[in-house]
């Protein structure tokens, strides 16, 4: 009996071992997959829709969610109203969501989708209304790689990473992030 | 002894499994690794003047999706073939099936026009009286995005390889895969 019951508690352990292995593989994980890291950002420079250089430093100070999408991610833009609606509640409380577009033609098209997509926020027709950059393979393997899209990366005011996770942004990340930008 | 040996066995397979399985749920798959594809040609062997079909039997991995062949939206890259035709070969036509309307849960309100499960591509090609005799293989690409539930993988071109045989223009030639092709004599 007692040599059954160590078996079962060695199986449950081992068990609770694999999901916690699978959870803390990075850019491999589902949504539900979370990476708490204090890790401090990276040191990323983007460049803007005009080519302009944008760092990521520039934003310390304000608590920032990292955005991986692509015009062709039909998942990234089923998120971008609540991501619109995040940066009108949260901007003026140090809040910023950086899009870091993905797709391979870079400006050329993301920057007519930008001009011209509107997204129902609140009953509202609103174009995307936060900083759109563009990204590469060599910026998202500074964030730890992207495997699909969306994903998002959590930076706090002080340029620590707090989260990653891939999948569109749920509700208990949102409370998540206000927590952050409340603190 | 030999009972003890065999519980030891189970609990070890035991333990593995649920390893496995812990891991596994976690895991998004790559891009290549959610679709399958698969050539057949319609005849054997395939005369020289002669049309024949070309199928790509495409797997889909469970819980995943690829935008159709004419997605809901312009922005949505669509599922394609692209034969590269050697020398001796003409393409006729090429056809998709049509694709189902699905919600997911990112786009509850918005169906998006989607392959899932299997899907079969079909093309028609003509060889030519200057197609070489003997082993042939047409090159194609098929270009796909898939998803699942809530994540998109990157938009991927991967290779499939229809293989044939060509021979004189008045060589007997045999329909083949007719589970794919029907049972109809050789045009």
């Amino acid at each position: 009996m007692k040599r059954k019951c160590a078996a079962f508690g060695l199986l449950l352990a081992l068990a609770a071992a694999g999901g916690v292995l699978a959870s803390c593989r990075g850019g491999t994980s589902q949504a539900s997959g979370r990476l708490a890291s204090l890790k401090p950002e990276p040191s990323v420079t983007f460049k803007d829709l005009e080519g302009n250089s944008v760092s990521l430093a520039s934003f310390k100070g304000k608590v920032v969610l990292v955005n991986f999408w692509a015009t062709w991610c039909d998942a990234c833009r089923a998120e971008m109203p609540e991501l619109i609606d995040f940066q009108q509640k949260y901007a003026k409380k140090g809040f910023t969501v950086l899009g870091i577009a993905t797709d391979d033609e870079g400006a050329k098209i993301v920057q007519p989708f930008v001009e011209r997509t509107t997204f129902d926020v609140n009953g509202h027709p609103t174009l995307l209304n936060y900083p759109i950059l563009i990204g590469n393979d060599e910026i998202a393997d500074k964030f730890g790689g992207v495997i699909a899209l969306p994903t998002s990366i959590v930076i706090t005011r002080d340029g620590k990473i707090a989260k990653k996770f891939l999948g569109v942004v749920g509700p208990e990340d949102w409370t998540e992030i206000e927590s952050l930008v409340g603190s | 002894m030999l009972d003890r040996v065999r519980k030891r066995h189970r609990l070890a397979a035991g333990v593995f499994a649920l390893m496995f399985a812990a891991g596994a749920g976690a895991q998004i798959q790559p891009a290549t690794s959610v679709v399958k594809p698969h050539a057949y040609v319609s005849l054997e062997p395939v005369p020289r003047g002669k049309e024949f079909d070309a199928a790509v039997v495409i797997d889909i991995a469970r819980g995943y999706h690829m935008n159709s062949h004419k997605p809901t939206d312009p922005y949505l890259i669509p599922t394609s073939i692209t034969p590269e035709l050697p020398k001796g070969f003409r393409l006729v036509d090429t056809s998709y099936p049509p694709g189902q309307l699905e919600r997911f849960p990112f786009s509850p309100d918005k169906p998006l026009d989607v392959y899932t499960g299997s899907v079969t591509l079909r093309l028609k090609f003509a060889a030519l009286e200057e197609a070489a005799l003997g082993a042939a293989s047409i090159p194609m690409t098929l270009r796909y995005q898939a998803c699942n539930d809530s994540a998109c993988l990157p938009p991927v071109r991967v290779p499939v390889v229809v293989d044939l045989r060509v021979a004189e223009r008045n060589a007997k030639a045999h329909t083949v895969h007719p589970d794919i092709f029907g049972t109809g004599s050789p045009r």
